[in-house]
């Protein structure tokens, strides 16, 4: 019995001993893979970092059109304050005629700008002056730091902008610690104490209440875990807590902490760390945030939904309070400054998207023109920053007139409020730049992209490529060519007969070319497309930048094809340009995450068309807006503005276009409806409103009148197309291609008689 | 004796204001063949031209009316830049230097000197096709002006030899010598 009860005991022992064997080989194993993970996610690439988007920086030289007013605007959209002291980087102080600043660092792609401090002074709406404000030394020009305007995070969502440690302001770590885990500096990981003070906090109210996670298990938690509250969870996150703090030292830790931790979410995007967590809620760099504004960003880590400050200011404002306070207690602010910073405000700015994401519109074509270079992983991971085209002022010009003009226009043509939809694109004509977009009425939301993607019927934005086609033949037309406004019938094969009237159903008689261009009549310009051929017409499209599919069939000329705006204004910016083709661009440079150079988009142009056509056709788009559909925009401009445009307006009034350029400045609007029905709209009463009052915004420069080499101007009477001397009474000035224009003399003309130098010969008796 | 030299120099003054289309002319010929010679301008009420006053082709205006250089029409930022983008170009950096004279554009669009040299940083570059469309934009914007078109006219002929196109080159070539017979037969140019 006793050998058996020993045997068994031994057995027992034995089977207990290996058990337990086992267990440790397993527990060391469990362990060893822990600390793997642990050390692959730390060490290795331990953030994918979307790139940063940034805007075109505002650049200051004396002559700049800007007065302080634009300059004071400017300064507070990249989150300046007005401080009288210039206390430090991104403050401001504004007098009627001069703007003083202290202007952030920044890296530019062509290299760094140190922070500095600089005067600004004004002579009315033009810049007179820029000193270096310390020194009192004129710069020739300096530019303000770039608007972070977006960034392309990857499909989860993690968004987020990389701090140091050794950048942040010192309240920041401090506070955080003292509000979240203050005993981080002295415990191992995990915190007993915590747990324990947890614990009967938790008991005493009945539920959790409290955590007594430490910062390093909070990490271990954002790093790896889902949020489950579970055993085996909790005991994950002990042991890699010890782990970690194994590996690593407290402030690498923090460090990570601070970059790591969720701080908001805007969407379906999520707002990660506290670089980010700044430019969400107060549009500036972390280090410029004041103490009351780094409390309510510690707040916001117990619970970023909850503490919401967009949503539940309340809730926020009395979180910040109690921040404030341990601050206080903890002696890191004087009780002087507790009393006045628990009476600010919460300084959190804008609504939804917070003034991060602000024109996804826009960010969305600089994602698909970076695709075109760069992988997916890239851009989402590498933490590039993208300098962009994007002109704040020109977008806000062309966002504030969507938004005010469609409600006004939907109120006087009774149409259901909201039901109107908007597109609409602004780019530098020479350089094919594109300074703003506009993809629908809700500027801020990135969903149906009409800027980009919608392909609607561009009307009579079609026209000038007829009419230029035309010009291209100096032996067969010019500006002063008379066409017949008369009704046409069509029968091409395999489709019914075509027979198009002019909007107005009305004949107005014999057009000259420029005129009927001017007054948009469809018959004369079907009666010319069809005496060009709509194979040459298509080919001035295409050599001025139309990419579509449309074939080329007589519907052409009256805009039966599918364009976007950007793609418009594309077509447009060639004729603005002289005939020099650019490609729409929408990113200028790229920087690595070090900010040294990756790569330039450099300008690209070509010329496609010959400049004098060109120039005639401007003359003809000119009269549009002096003559035809275009001349309300002088309601809104100054009449010494030379512009030139064209309205387009589709069939049964689906579609209302309004394209045109003034000097460097080429705009598209489209107004209509997502369901492709009758607005009733045409182009001048639902685009042009728009068109107009963004151009006004933008300053557009005057075209100037000066002809290119080709060209001559020659002085016209109009009712029989001859030349015309000063005593004709009507006589006009019309540009002509080199020895096309009228050779013989009008009859008002005092040379009627004769031909010319007859005088000449008279006196020498020849 | 002494009106008919009168009318023979005043007729070769006008003579002189002719373009070579020869179609234009600065004041209407008075009719008769004892008519004075220059009329003085009408005295009838002014015609009302819809547009402008008429610009009568004007003759191709004389050299010295020309800028020379960048800084005759380029506003302080815009000289700065430019200077800046020439420490670029010899510091063999011509792709900064293209990224500082678009900068300089983005400020003065359509001056034609900035155009030019961004023709000669690509040409730098080895980007020929654009080294010759900035020249030819450059050659649009100047109207006719001589002294940038004839360094135009040289980035050009690079361009086309560099890609090969030596028929094209020569053509340049051909445009650059007859800008600089233009320039060296004008009189008070160096």
């Amino acid at each position: 019995m006793a050998v058996s009860f020993r045997s068994v005991k031994i057995v027992a022992i034995s089977a207990l001993v290996l058990l337990l064997s086992i267990g440790g080989v397993f527990f060391a194993g469990y362990l060893i893979k822990l600390d793997r993970e642990i050390r692959d996610r730390f060490a290795g690439a331990r953030w994918a970092l979307p790139a940063q988007v940034y805007a075109a920086p505002q650049e200051l030289y004396v002559g700049l059109p800007l007065n302080a007013r634009d300059l004071v605007h400017e300064l507070s959209r990249l989150g300046y304050r007005e401080d009288a002291e210039l206390g430090m980087t991104g403050t401001y102080s504004a007098g009627a005629q001069r703007v003083d600043l202290y202007a952030r660092a920044f890296s530019f792609w062509d290299g760094p700008q140190p922070a500095q401090k600089l005067s600004v002074t004004f002579s009315g709406d033009i810049v007179s002056a820029v000193t270096d404000a310390s020194s009192g030394e004129a710069r020739d020009i300096v530019r303000l730091d770039p608007m972070l305007i977006g960034s392309i995070y990857p499909k989860q969502g993690e968004d987020r902008v990389l701090v140091r440690l050794a950048d942040l302001p010192p309240l920041l770590p401090k506070g955080l610690v003292a509000v979240e885990d203050h005993d981080f500096y002295s415990h191992s990981g995990v915190s007993l104490k915590a747990i324990l003070r947890a614990s009967v906090a938790n008991l005493r109210a009945g539920h959790v209440v409290q955590g007594g996670s430490t910062i390093t298990q909070q990490l271990i938690k954002n790093f790896f875990l889902n949020s489950r509250q579970t055993w085996n969870r909790k005991f994950n996150e002990a042991f890699m807590a010890l782990l970690l703090e194994s590996h690593y030292s407290k402030d690498e830790i923090l460090e990570a902490y601070l970059n790591e931790v969720h701080v908001g979410q805007d969407g379906n995007r999520a707002v990660h760390g506290f670089g980010l967590g700044a430019q969400f809620y107060f549009n500036k760099p972390l280090n410029e945030l004041r103490p009351h504004e780094i409390a309510l960003l510690v707040g916001i880590v117990k619970g970023p939904s909850y503490y919401n400050p967009r949503r539940n200011p309340k809730r926020a404002t009395e979180r910040r309070n109690l921040v404030l306070g341990v601050f206080r207690d903890e002696g890191l602010i004087s009780d002087a400054d507790y009393q006045q910073y628990v009476q600010m405000p919460l300084g959190v700015v804008g609504g939804r998207g917070g003034g991060v994401e602000r024109y996804p519109a826009f960010v969305q074509l600089v994602r698909r023109q970076l695709e075109a270079d760069y992988k997916e992983e890239d851009l989402t991971n590498e933490g590039l920053r993208i300098f962009t085209t994007l002109d704040p002022r020109a977008q806000e010009a062309l966002e504030t007139r969507v938004l005010e003009q469609l409600p006004l226009i939907e109120k006087m043509r009774k149409i259901k409020p909201g039901l109107l939809e908007a597109a609409g694109a602004i780019t530098s004509a020479d350089r094919g730049e594109v300074l703003a977009l506009v993809g629908g009425r809700d500027v801020r939301f990135p969903g149906f992209n009409r800027a980009l993607d919608s392909r609607r019927s561009i009307g009579s934005l079609a026209k000038p490529f007829v009419y230029l086609t035309a010009l291209q033949q100096p032996d067969q037309y010019n500006l002063e060519t008379v066409l017949e406004d008369e009704p046409i019938e069509l029968k091409l094969p395999g489709a019914a007969l075509w027979a198009p009237k002019n909007y107005d159903r009305q004949l107005h008689g014999p057009q000259h070319l420029y005129m009927a261009l001017a007054q948009s009549y469809n018959l004369p310009t079907v009666r010319l497309g069809l005496a060009l051929g709509p194979d040459a017409v298509l080919k001035t499209m295409r050599a001025a930048g139309y990419q579509g599919e449309a074939k080329a069939l007589p519907s052409i000329f009256l805009g039966a094809l599918d364009a976007s705006p950007l793609q418009v204004a594309q077509m447009y910016g060639t004729i603005a340009s002289g005939g020099f083709q650019a490609r729409p661009s929408a990113i200028r440079e790229v920087q690595t995450k070090e900010g040294q150079p990756l790569q330039r988009f450099p300008l690209e142009v070509k010329q496609t068309i010959a400049e004098g056509p060109v120039y005639l056709l401007t003359w003809a788009m000119q009269k549009v807006m002096t003559l035809g559909t275009g001349r309300a925009a002088y309601t809104q401009l100054s009449p010494d503005v030379v512009v030139a445009g064209k309205s387009g307006t589709t069939d049964d009034y689906r579609d209302a276009w309004f394209a045109g350029f003034g000097a460097d400045r080429v705009t598209v609007i489209w107004v209509g409806r997502d369901d492709n029905q009758s607005t009733g709209l045409s182009g001048s009463s639902g685009a042009l409103p728009i068109w107009s009052r963004v151009m006004k915004d933008l300053h557009v420069r005057s075209i100037e009148p000066i002809p290119p080499g080709s060209v001559e101007e020659i002085l016209i009477d109009p009712d029989s197309g001859l030349r015309a001397d000063e005593h004709c009474y009507n006589a006009v000035t019309v540009p002509y291609l080199r020895g096309s224009g009228p050779q013989d003399w009008a009859p008002c003309a005092a040379q009627a008689e004769q031909g010319p130098l007859q005088w000449l010969k008279d006196i020498f008796g020849h | 004796m002494r009106s008919k030299l009168i009318v023979a120099v005043a007729a070769l003054v006008l003579a002189a204001c002719q373009t070579t289309q020869g179609t234009h002319q600065i004041y209407p010929p008075a009719s008769g063949p004892q008519a004075e010679p220059l009329p003085p301008p009408p005295a009838q009420p002014e015609p009302k031209p819809l547009e402008a006053p008429a610009v009568v082709e004007p003759p191709a205006p004389p050299l010295a009316s020309f800028p020379k250089s960048a800084e005759q029409i380029s506003g302080s930022a815009v000289t700065a830049l430019m200077k800046q983008a020439r420490q670029y170009r010899s510091a063999g950096q011509p792709d900064r230097a293209a990224g500082v004279l678009e900068r300089a554009l983005r400020i003065e669009p359509r001056n034609y000197f900035v155009w030019s040299a961004l023709g000669q940083a690509y040409l730098a570059q080895k980007n020929y096709l654009q080294a010759e469309s900035v020249a030819q934009k450059s050659n649009a914007l100047a109207r006719g002006n001589v002294y940038v078109a004839v360094e135009n006219w040289k980035t050009i002929a690079a361009a086309r030899d560099a890609r090969g196109d030596a028929i094209g080159a020569l053509q340049a070539s051909a445009q650059v010598e007859a800008l600089q017979a233009q320039l060296s037969a004008a009189p008070g140019t160096p």
